[in-house]
């Protein structure tokens, strides 16, 4: 009989220890993806990407972010995440300041955290240097050199003289700083074009359209105009048909979704620069994966661009970088 | 308007004889005299800076009206508002939802009607998609006694989070030749949106102005209590006025969308607060009882010759928000003080 129940125990013991380690297996990683605002194509792209490979990965991808593009709105959600402990956090920070601590507190919490698309501090990071260097990993598009792209393709599309300026949504943003700093630094190369003073209009189309009638009326020998996010390039492109100058000032817009795309097939805009959001999601879960499962990850990973015009749109291998919906 | 206005909210106050009437006018103008001044200092600092004329030239005129058409379409609803003692926070979003649905009805449309038909189709979605919040809202702070800030806040999430759900997120582009030369069309060398903002505001100011519609809007904002006791149906009365708001947000939104070829949720998100401030540079007070649609339109075009004006002469950008801001105060501060000179109270 006791040996009976010594089998017992024992056998239970070692059922127990078996379905532990059954559970240990099929534990599913969570991993939390905050995107800069909901509500925009990139993300909705970035988060097709993540789950591709969240799916390939047999990870559990939770997607949580606010409607704008505002760190007063996003760090409720982050807050939010943080309490449910996922695994690990993928964030587009809203800015580079006033999320630093508010993601501390998921590094404190032990939850390993990668920005992609925009980041925290100076975007370098694990280098002992200041108090945001605690993110594993910054995956993106290199802006400044999405910014570099823009300027080559415009200066090109004008015949490397002229003036033209920046359309730009507000200054304190990572990833808009950076094209635009991308963008002027690449203009140094042309000596014949005159970069004017970059326009912020707050993501307002109506504004950007009204700035660009200002600029081209003090300036009616404007050549071209880069507009460095959606809204930015819309209204420099409906500025400039307002005023009459479509196909002579040339417009170059960042970002690539379905309605810059109509706007280049109608010739509204002359290029875009599309990143690949998608990569930027798929490589965010497959680096927290690896950081999860014990591999070391590089501290930085920069994703492609793609240069889209009235000529390339249609092709397969161009069109399949255009945003999903 | 002055005589429905006073006559409804100082009923027991005779006319104030002697030069406080042209004191009072003057105030009751402000708007127009600031867009006076501002269309001189900026003349004025172009032909000093530049040798450039800033207001005879027809391509800055064109540039400025064209730009104050948004947040104007959205300020004309508001100002019926705003006279009635209310306020419309979810027109923002209304515009939004207008814009993503005329584009999706114009885009689905097209394959069955050709493409002027279905260019109306889109058009006629598109503000009729609006009755439906403006009717809640009404409901809301008539029948319900929600106060508006609040009634019309949660209109704002609800018609935000309709229309990025129906515009999956992003924009919507449309392709219809028709809408787009609505949006960016001319006539006569007037940009079609001007025209068709004209012929609104026009009625607008028809309706305010000469019919019974507008006397009830300001006895409401003036007293509620008196309007009620003069048998004016108060809630039926509110329930038109947020519909009517909503409807001018709607009309705000189908431009959008033929002028940029895209219903866009986020349209009109940042044209609330610019529309409020037109309606309150134009003489209109929070507390409602006053207001007017000439001074709305001059409010919104103040609004925009700021803007437009200090890009043309090349200011730094964050000045604009300054001087709107100091605008609006000013314009609060002449409207306490008409009320003192006025012998007006509140």
């Amino acid at each position: 009989m006791k040996r009976l129940l010594a089998t017992i125990a024992a056998l239970a013991v070692g059922a127990t220890m078996l379905m532990g380690a059954a559970q240990a297996q099929d534990k599913k990683y969570t991993i939390a993806l905050i995107p800069g605002l909901t509500t925009d194509a990139f993300y909705i792209s970035m988060h097709k990407g993540a789950q591709a490979a969240a799916d390939a990965l047999g990870v559990n991808l939770v997607f949580q972010g606010a409607p704008d593009f505002n760190p007063v709105t996003q760090t409720p959600v982050l807050d939010a995440v943080i309490a449910r402990k996922p695994d690990a956090i993928l964030i587009a920070p809203t800015d580079k300041v006033q999320l630093v601590q508010p993601l501390k507190k998921a590094a404190d919490a032990g939850i390993p955290v990668i920005t992609v698309d925009t980041f925290i501090g100076t975007g370098k990071y694990q280098t002992g240097a200041g108090d945001a260097d605690f993110p594993f990993s910054y995956i993106a598009s290199d802006n400044v050199l999405g910014g570099r792209i823009a300027a080559r393709a415009l200066a090109k599309a004008i015949g490397e003289k002229g003036k033209v300026y920046v359309s730009n949504v507000k200054p304190g943003i990572s990833t808009t700083d950076q094209r635009e700093e991308g963008f002027k630094d690449e203009m140094k190369n042309y000596p014949n074009i005159t970069v004017l003073e970059t326009q912020f209009n707050d993501d307002d189309a109506n504004k950007a359209a009204s700035q660009f009638q200002a600029v081209f009326a003090r300036n009616s020998d404007l050549d071209g105009v880069f507009g460095a996010n959606l809204f930015s390039a819309l209204g420099a492109a409906n500025g400039v048909q307002q005023a009459g100058q479509s196909g002579k000032v040339r417009v170059a817009a960042f970002d690539a979704p379905a309605s810059i795309v109509a706007n280049i097939k109608s010739g509204l805009v002359d290029l875009a620069i599309a990143q690949h959001p998608s990569e930027i999601g798929y490589f965010g879960v497959v680096a927290a994966y690896a950081h999860l499962t014990g591999q070391s990850i590089p501290t930085s990973i920069g994703t492609g661009f793609t240069v889209m015009d009235k000529s390339n749109v249609d092709q397969p291998e161009v069109a399949r970088f255009i945003y999903k919906e | 308007m002055s005589s429905a206005q006073s006559s409804l909210s100082q009923p027991v106050q005779p006319a104030n004889p002697g030069p406080n009437v042209w004191l009072v006018r003057i105030a009751q103008l402000r708007a127009w005299l600031f867009l006076c001044l501002l269309l001189i200092f900026f003349e004025t600092w172009a032909r000093y800076q530049y040798g450039a004329t800033f207001l005879f030239s027809t391509f800055n005129i064109q540039s400025v009206t064209v730009y104050a058409v948004a947040p104007l379409l959205l300020a004309l609803g508001s100002t019926f508002v705003i006279i009635s003692g209310g306020i419309d926070l979810s027109i923002g979003f209304i515009m939004g939802l207008s814009a993503v649905v005329s584009a999706h009805a114009i885009n689905m449309a097209s394959g069955y009607l050709p493409p002027f038909p279905a260019m109306l189709a889109g058009i006629v979605a598109g503000v009729a998609i609006a009755v439906i919040p403006g009717y809640v809202n009404g409901l809301l702070i008539s029948k319900l006694r929600v106060p508006p800030f609040i009634g019309t806040l949660g209109m704002f999430g609800v018609a935000r989070g309709v229309a990025f759900l129906l515009a999956g997120g992003t924009t919507v582009p449309v392709a219809n030749d028709w809408f787009a030369a609505l949006g960016n069309g001319r006539f006569f060398g007037f940009p079609n949106v001007v025209i068709v903002t004209i012929l609104f505001l026009i009625l607008m100011h028809y309706l305010l102005s000469q019919t019974r519609f507008g006397q009830h809007t300001y006895a409401i904002g003036a007293s509620e209590q008196a309007a009620l006791r003069a048998g004016i149906n108060v809630s039926w009365h509110m329930q038109k006025l947020y519909v009517l708001s909503a409807v001018c947000a709607g009309i705000g939104g189908v431009l959008y969308a033929a002028r940029y070829t895209a219903g866009a949720a986020q349209a009109g998100e940042p044209l609330l607060l610019d529309s409020i401030a037109a309606v309150v540079i134009g003489g209109a007070s929070l507390f409602g009882g006053s207001g007017s649609i000439s001074g709305t339109v001059a409010g919104a075009l103040v609004i925009a010759v700021i803007q437009y004006g200090l890009v043309f002469i090349n200011v730094e950008p964050f000045w604009q928000f300054v001087s709107v801001g100091v605008v609006i105060i000013i314009s609060v501060l002449v409207d306490q003080a008409q009320r003192s000179i006025g012998g007006g109270r509140r």
